[in-house]
């Protein structure tokens, strides 16, 4: 399983439309830590999909950024999105997992 | 004299204020009559405000609350409240003591009573999420990030990027300006205004001394940026090997197009903003002085007189007509208005180009009676400072 996470928008969203992507590939990962990483992707997936599926605009707040995890998996990709000003504990929790664990050069 | 001064100048509240507590009862009459007189164009309720001991206590108060890392807002620990004592926690007390500042420079500069003008509350959240590069304002609160350390600091570092957030609040309650293409460039502009004004008002620098930059602690010192943009000059806050050149457009001939969703930060809204940023330093810098004063002033007036769609061009134009209004038509501070949206490739509506050419025509050398009463008032203003200077120092010796 590879999962990226993009960053978009907010006080400094010309600087972070220049920075690549953040990738965890699973395959690189200890089995613990990739066995941590499908459960918080699984328990995060219902409360985007809540949010996805909401008929009402997201909210603008005014500098919030929206982060973006894309899951790939055997052939199949999906993606994951939340914003600063409406975001899920379950996404919050995978946000910082991700943070914690990207390769820093 | 006393009738001109009262007719054709709009002193700044904060300037009343000293003004009105002056030893000179002459100086306290025409401060009385200048305050009479805007009491028509300001509206009695914020001339009202402009008076700290009639203002209604205990308003817009301040308070810090601790995310600890988390992102839940309702979760937040209280860190510090207006009466209470000082944190030990340097960003709590950084927020606060800013949030502080911009209240007192809304107050006393535009005599308006915090966020909405009727004493709303500054909730401030810090150490939001987890290396978290952003600040943000959700319509109620503003909510701060430490930064990742790697790029970004903690973000409760800049005065000018904690005032952008809170004149984000201010410009919702005023026009609510959309968020997106040119009205959310606007948004984004005065709130970049509004920052750069409050840091320059809490330094006393004047338009030539200051940078003009928004965000100059935002970025580690690993980063070589300067910072997140200039106001000065769009386009070249940064130019790094990581993330490239600020892309920032100063002039319409480089408008930004970019979809309306968050990965086209909503039509470039913070690459556009360039644009209305460099019109408002070129004002300042040309009329010369504080930027809060006229310039400011005008910003101000137009923002309130705009709508939820104004655009580019109509921003421009009722800078250009409220210019007109607070001053004389064809003042130095309306001819400075129109140089400067001329300079980024916005014309004003109904106004030949000659007329914007003889902008270069230096204030107060017109040869008629008005330019000689705002001389006057120019000198009056400076006397005033040093007086308030001595004051200040006459206390601090005794
Ligand atoms: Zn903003």
């Amino acid at each position: 399983m590879k999962v990226t996470l993009a960053t978009h928008g907010g006080l400094a969203a010309p600087v972070l439309a220049s920075l690549p992507p953040d990738v965890v590939d699973t395959h690189a990962l200890p089995e613990s830590d990739a066995a941590e990483l499908s459960r918080l992707v699984a328990a995060a997936v219902p409360a985007s999909a809540a949010a996805a599926g909401n008929p009402e605009p997201p909210k603008r707040a005014p500098d919030a950024m929206s982060h973006s995890i894309t899951v790939e998996e055997g052939g199949h990709s999906s993606v994951l999105v939340q914003s600063d000003a409406d975001m899920s504990p379950e996404f919050a929790a995978l946000l910082r997992w991700l943070k914690e664990h990207v390769a820093r050069d | 004299m006393t009738s001109e001064f009262r007719h054709h100048c709009i002193v700044p509240p904060y300037l009343l204020e000293r003004l009105l507590k002056d030893d000179d009862g002459e100086v306290r009459q025409a401060a009385l009559n200048t305050m009479l007189t805007t009491a028509h164009l300001r509206g009695e309720r914020a001339v009202r405000a402009a008076f700290p001991g009639l203002a209604t206590p205990g308003n817009a108060r301040r308070t810090i609350y601790d995310c600890r890392n988390t992102t839940s807002l309702p979760f937040a620990v209280l860190a510090r409240s207006e009466d209470g004592p000082e944190a030990a926690d340097v960003s709590v007390n950084r927020a606060f003591d800013v949030l502080g500042k911009t209240r007192d420079f809304f107050q006393r500069v535009f005599a308006r009573n915090s966020i909405d003008g009727h004493g709303m509350r500054l909730d401030g959240y810090v150490h939001y999420g987890y290396e978290f590069a952003n600040a943000f304002w959700d319509g109620r609160q503003m909510v701060f990030g430490d930064g990742d350390g790697r790029v970004f600091s903690d973000l409760t570092g800049s005065i000018s990027v904690i005032a952008h957030e809170l004149g984000h609040g201010v410009t919702e309650h005023t026009t609510g300006l959309e968020y997106h293409n040119q009205s959310g460039a606007l948004n984004e502009s005065m709130s970049d205004v509004f920052g750069a004004m409050v840091e320059q008002w809490t330094l006393g620098q004047t338009a030539e001394q200051a940078d003009w930059l928004i965000g100059r602690e935002v970025f580690t010192p690993q980063i070589e940026a300067d910072a997140l943009r200039s106001m000065k000059a769009p386009g070249h806050a940064w130019n790094t090997e990581k993330f490239g050149k600020d892309p920032q457009p100063d002039h319409m001939s480089k408008y930004v197009n970019m979809p309306d969703t968050y990965e086209g930060d909503w039509g470039a809204v913070h690459y556009n903003s360039g644009i209305p940023n460099k019109a408002f330093y070129l004002t300042a810098a040309t009329i010369g002085g504080y930027s809060w004063e006229a310039p400011g002033l005008i910003w101000y007036e137009a923002l309130k007189a705009s709508n939820s769609e104004t655009r580019f061009q109509e921003f421009a134009d009722t800078t250009y007509r409220k210019a007109g209004e607070l001053y004389e038509t064809g003042s130095a501070e309306q001819m400075a208005v129109l140089g400067a949206w001329q300079e980024v490739g916005i014309s004003i509506t109904g106004v030949s180009a000659g007329l914007a050419r003889a902008r270069n025509r230096p204030a107060g050398k017109n040869g008629d009676a008005t330019a000689a009463v705002r001389a006057l008032t120019a000198q009056v203003q400076e006397l005033s400072r040093d007086v308030a200077t001595l004051k200040g120092r006459a206390t601090a010796g005794g």
